[in-house]
């Protein structure tokens, strides 16, 4: 038997890339980091983390279309929370992803700061067979409670 | 989503969007706003009492309507933000960019002292 704290294997879940479903991302993201006792800060920022994500998928690797694939998988460690993001559309250029200067004022451009902001681990990787997958890690703390 | 927009006083339009402000909310939330910034108007206030959550798409919805109101010199506010939305506008590096207040009466009552 696993701890309160980690879920003894991987969570799937699979949602279209149409932006009602980025609710169901969130309440996910929510109710699990929750459930690990990440502090009520953290659970705020990864999951504005996580629905950054999708809607960089939806609307960078699949051009804004809501029929494609996003595939998200949950693994709830002892020591961290990771999740993964598929996508099977267009590969992003690994050297163009760096989150925009803050002193400029302007639309857009603001999902990627968020994400790194809030996950102790970012990383882009190009599959076989194209597509991207995005690894995002928050370590819990010493002192989390639970 | 539902979004109201009300004149509670000439010239003075009140903006409030009900729910989530996400990637597929934000447009609704940008086609109610965006006609307000017209000539004549003097104050267009963002009512954000009723929104729990907000991400990138929503804030670069008020950053538009930033841009709007300093080509029409018109007074932008922003009124109402829960926790979640102020910690969103926190990281952006946002919230001194734009004039936050506690709520929407108030943003009248200080509208109406200038």
């Amino acid at each position: 038997m696993t701890s309160r704290n980690q879920i003894s294997g991987p969570i799937l879940m699979e949602i279209p890339s149409d932006p009602s479903a980025l609710f169901l991302v969130r309440c996910l993201m929510e109710s699990l980091s929750q459930r690990l006792c990440f502090p009520e800060e953290d659970v705020a920022r990864m999951t504005l983390a996580l629905d950054e994500a999708c809607t960089n998928v939806i609307r960078h690797a699949y051009g804004e279309r809501a029929d494609q694939r996003i595939v998200l998988r949950f693994l709830a460690l002892d020591d961290r929370l990771e999740v993964q993001v598929r996508d099977f559309g267009v590969s992003p250029d690994l050297n163009a992803l760096a989150p925009r200067d803050l002193g400029e004022i302007r639309p857009g451009g603001l999902g990627l700061h968020f994400i790194r902001g809030a996950m102790d681990e970012v990383q882009y990787e190009i599959p076989e067979g194209g597509g991207c997958l995005l690894r995002l890690v928050k370590f819990r703390r010493m002192g989390d409670a639970g | 989503m539902k979004v109201k927009v009300e004149e509670p006083r000439p010239r003075v339009f009140v903006v409030a969007p009900e729910g989530d402000v996400d990637m597929s909310s934000s447009p609704e939330v940008r086609k109610a706003m965006a006609p307000l910034f017209r000539q004549g108007t003097a104050q267009v206030i963002v009512d954000l009492s009723a929104v729990p959550y907000m991400d990138s798409s929503g804030i670069a919805t008020l950053i538009e309507g930033l841009q709007l109101s300093h080509k029409g010199s018109i007074r932008f506010t922003l009124a109402g933000m829960s926790p979640s939305v102020e910690a969103a506008f926190e990281l952006a590096h946002l919230k001194d960019v734009f004039e936050v207040l506690p709520d929407a009466q108030r943003a009248l009552e200080e509208g109406s002292i200038r």
